[in-house]
């Protein structure tokens, strides 16, 4: 069950993380054809980097699925088998903590609770938290940057799926991004 | 207590030295029970982080371009009107007035910071790549501005193409043509020597560009009533000396730039036609501050 | 504390970007500044934000394009009808090619993804040892932000306010000395070890390998061509350059099917990602280690032991050497440059320009060596070589990198006489 849930999910990350990918090189490519024709986007270098933002964190979130991080191998793979798998599954229990750690700073950072208390009222709960969250502009967008931020809610919550799944065994599958 | 200031400007830069300097004295005002450690450079960020971290209370405090403050608090566009001072000097005079100074009374609650006083950095000016005869020769340029509202509605009103481009990239990009005029500052034009790839520098002195001392909300909230006072004071001096540093360097940084003997053109309000009509129509919607601030601007023009 | 159980994390293999977001994290609550976990979201995301990070996840589909599209493959044809026939042919059209992307691209970690997968296995089927021909691959990378353009040069010319244009200029003298010295490192490796020599083309051969290879040199041409003539930035040229090829490889060579461009795209967002998500970790770390002012205090304990310039600068090279080891290029410019160029400047005298080639070149090489060398794990991934494997050949490259930085801290010169 938990195992299906991460491999479904990483794939829909990785589906949207292509599509990101995608879209980046659209948006440059935007750039360039607009610029010159001198009516450039103000708001495409912003719109890119955010999508390359998106795509990073739903990639890394995805690569704790298929096991694709970086990581320093050097010692691990001279262990015998045993302590391998242990080793293993104490890496996954770290990145749990990281996982959990990650949730923890996005509900402190977000206060939902606070913000309902407030009745969504979000200058009252800035005036009472001064917590500023729900004021941050984009640059040039013209949305707030908390939907942007909801990235690392997704990445975050990804995380925690994946690492889960990994500590209870289900083996991560590489075959998907060869 | 250990307070820690940030900016974004390197070190040695008229800013990060009146930072240093405002650390130095609150050491000695308060008995050395308070220090400042100063952060140049962007290390904690850029401006949007930085006011992020001062909403958090991660940092203490930043001196910061009133740009990103008036992205959260529209009232401060109206510093950007094109043509609020006539020259350096004025611009200084209108920001000691007391209807900029009353302006930052609303920061606390818009911004979750303090902001202590005004300080400033160079006019605005025009580089370009081609000939610029009038203001005609502007429309259609691809110019590269900050991207940032006010200065987006200005080009606009000129019917130039503004295009918002990350400053590492900008000499480059004037030298190679991706753009064909920058809005720039005299002192960067010189420093980092933008007029080599310019033909023709338009002293427009079209907009200035001030800069204000914050303290985060947070920690503000958590110091004393004479420790308040004391940080207030002493933080609103130093920054205002930027002011005094810009008004002495502006006009050698100018000479400079007309001694390299690239086409040099002084021009005024009447230059850029209806544009500012156009942006005052515009910035009059957003900000409730344009009209106060155009009276200020009237009264201490001498 | 600290140092160990970073040290820990990292042997038993946790992904290198939790190391640091983790050691930061534990960095944090050790000095009680909790009130930094309310910034921790954002300053990871912020990480990001950089308009120059843009060319990396671009640069690897260029690479990815190239590869797919045939045309790699066809370029390094082409380049052996010219010295195939030599000992060692190969690895010297590898640091040939190298030099010549060094002058279209800026960042060492996007060239090195181009190069390590289009390189790598050319160099493995012709009887290269494949460590050797990552290792060759990712020292020709290291040109990159040398040579000019140079996305780390910009930045440093940016916080020190110099001109651009001048830092650039700098930097062609040691990025000629570095291309000198690995072509000097091939050459003994192959007096000891001894390379494969491979085959002259046929005339008939030559002149269809040099035809089929004319529609590639459009990438090339357009990158060039592109930011000579303003229509592109060099990030730009990078979106230009992928759509080259892919109509070459696809109208052209009939190698590439759009229906394959998706899968391409996968690869590209997973390879991109995991790369990029370094960077935004380390710029968690960075930010932790700067906000407790722990470069201050280091930068304290050098002026007290010397006054030489040129015993200055060895200790801030071994200094930038450990830094180099644990947090990657363009990061650490920023975090440096604010903290040592003043001291460089002022207590000693020292040319910002010299400095800046220093200190940049240091931190490049910082970007090939573990634990968190990007360029390492880059040139691994796209080539399919272990780090470790790669690492047992790289370290001549390195060594000779070190001699040359020892060159340029004593020698002013060598980084001033061309401004
Ligand atoms: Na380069
Ligand atoms: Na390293």
């Amino acid at each position: 069950m938990l195992g299906k849930a991460s491999a479904i999910w990483a794939r829909v990350e990785l589906t949207c993380a292509a599509l990101l990918a995608a879209s980046i090189t659209l948006l440059i490519l935007l750039n360039v054809v607009t610029r010159s024709m001198g009516a450039a986007l103000y708001w495409v270098d912003e719109l890119a980097i955010y999508a390359m933002a998106w795509m990073t964190f739903l990639g890394a979130s995805a690569a704790l699925h298929y096991g694709k991080s970086v990581s320093v191998t050097v010692l691990t793979d001279i262990l015998p088998e045993p302590a391998k798998s242990l080793v293993a599954k104490l890496v996954h229990l770290i990145v749990l903590c990281f996982a959990l750690f990650m949730i923890w700073f996005c509900w402190r950072w977000y206060a939902p609770l606070d913000l309902a208390r407030h009745g969504f009222d979000v200058k009252a709960f800035q005036g009472a938290s001064f917590n500023f969250i729900y004021a941050e502009p984009t640059t040039t967008l013209g949305i707030k940057k908390a939907w942007v931020w909801s990235i690392m809610w997704l990445f975050a919550l990804g995380a925690t799926l994946h690492s889960l799944s990994n500590l209870f065994g289900y083996e991560p599958d590489t075959g998907e991004v060869e | 207590e250990d307070f820690r200031l940030g900016l974004i400007t390197p070190p040695n830069h008229v800013w990060t030295r009146a930072a240093e300097a405002f650390g130095t004295e609150l050491a000695e005002t308060s008995g050395s029970a308070h220090s400042v450690t100063v952060f140049p450079a962007q290390q904690l960020g850029n401006e949007a982080e930085m006011l992020q971290q001062l909403q958090t209370g991660a940092l203490d405090m930043a001196f910061m371009t009133v740009a990103e403050v008036s992205n959260r608090a529209n009232d401060f566009g109206a510093f950007y009107a094109p043509y609020l001072a006539k020259d350096i000097a004025h611009a200084g005079r209108i920001l000691r007035s007391e209807t900029a100074t009353d302006l930052l009374a609303q920061l606390p609650a818009e911004v979750g910071v303090v902001g202590t006083g005004y300080g400033m950095a160079g006019l605005r000016q025009i580089v370009s790549r081609g000939d610029i005869q009038s203001a005609e020769d502007l429309a259609g340029l691809k110019l590269r501005i900050t991207p940032f509202d006010p200065i987006l509605d200005f080009y606009n009103a000129i019917g130039a193409a503004p295009t918002p481009m990350p400053l590492p990239s900008v000499y480059d990009a004037l030298a190679n043509g991706q753009v064909d005029a920058i809005d720039m500052d005299a002192e960067l034009i010189w420093v980092l020597k933008y007029y080599e790839h310019a033909d023709t520098i338009v002293q427009s002195d079209h907009m200035m560009f001030p800069m204000v001392g914050l303290v985060s909300g947070r920690v503000w909230a958590g110091l004393s009533e004479e420790d308040r006072a004391m940080i207030g004071e002493l933080m609103a001096k130093h920054v205002d000396t930027t002011i005094d540093s810009y008004i002495e360097m502006e006009q050698p940084w100018l000479d400079q730039i007309e001694a390299t003997g690239k086409t040099y053109v002084k021009v005024d309000e009447d230059y850029f036609a209806d544009a500012v009509t156009k942006w005052d129509a515009i910035w009059s919607e957003k900000s409730s501050a344009l009209d106060a601030l155009r009276q200020v601007g009237a009264d201490t023009a001498e | 504390m600290t140092p160990f159980v970073f040290a820990f994390k990292l042997l038993i293999s946790v992904p290198v970007a939790l190391v640091l977001s983790l050691t930061a994290i534990w960095y944090i609550w050790e000095s009680g500044n909790t009130v930094l976990y309310d910034s921790f979201g954002q300053k990871m995301f912020s990480g990001l934000e950089t308009y120059g990070l843009l060319a990396i996840p671009l640069f690897m589909l260029t690479g990815e394009m190239m590869n797919e599209g045939g045309m790699t493959r066809r370029l390094i044809n082409a380049a052996r009808v010219f010295v195939g026939g030599f000992r060692g042919g190969l690895a010297y059209i590898n640091l040939l090619a190298n030099m010549f992307m060094a002058a279209i691209i800026g960042s060492a970690t996007a060239q090195i993804a181009v190069m390590a997968r289009a390189m790598t296995p050319e160099m493995e089927k012709e009887g290269y040892d494949k460590g050797f021909a990552a290792a060759t691959t990712a020292a020709g990378g290291l040109l990159a932000p040398v040579i000019p353009p140079s996305m780390m040069f910009v930045i440093f010319g940016v916080l020190a306010q110099i001109p651009i244009g001048d830092m650039f200029l700098a930097g062609i003298l040691p990025g000629l000395l570095m291309a000198i010295s690995f072509a000097c490192v091939i050459a003994i490796i192959g007096f000891f070890q001894g390379f494969p020599k491979g085959d002259w083309f046929t005339r008939k051969e030559s002149l269809a390998a040099l035809l089929a290879c004319l529609p590639a040199a459009l990438i090339p041409l357009a990158i060039i061509g592109g930011i000579l003539f303003g229509i592109a930035t060099p990030t730009e040229s990078a979106a230009i350059a992928s759509l080259i090829a892919f109509l070459v490889g696809w109208l052209i060579y009939g190698e590439l099917k759009p229906s394959a461009l998706f899968a391409l795209f996968k690869r590209t967002a997973v390879n991109a990602s995991m790369i990029v998500f370094m960077i935004a970790a380390a710029s968690v770390f960075g930010w932790v280690i700067i906000y407790e002012a722990l470069p201050q205090k280091l930068a304290a304990l050098i002026t007290s032991i010397t006054s030489d310039p040129f015993v200055f600068l060895l200790i801030v090279n071994c200094v930038l050497l450990a830094v180099g080891m644990l947090i990657d290029g363009i990061a650490a410019v920023i975090l440096i440059t604010p903290i040592l160029l003043p001291i460089a400047m002022n207590d000693y005298n020292i040319d910002p320009y010299q400095f800046g080639v220093v200190m940049c070149l240091n931190l490049v090489l910082g970007l090939l060596t573990p634990p968190v060398g990007v360029g390492l794990y880059v040139a691994s991934t796209m080539s399919g070589v272990s780090p470790w494997q790669i690492f047992r050949s790289l370290w001549p490259f390195l060594l000779a990198v070190a001699v040359i930085l020892v060159l340029l801290s004593r020698f002013p010169l060598l980084s001033t006489a061309l401004i």
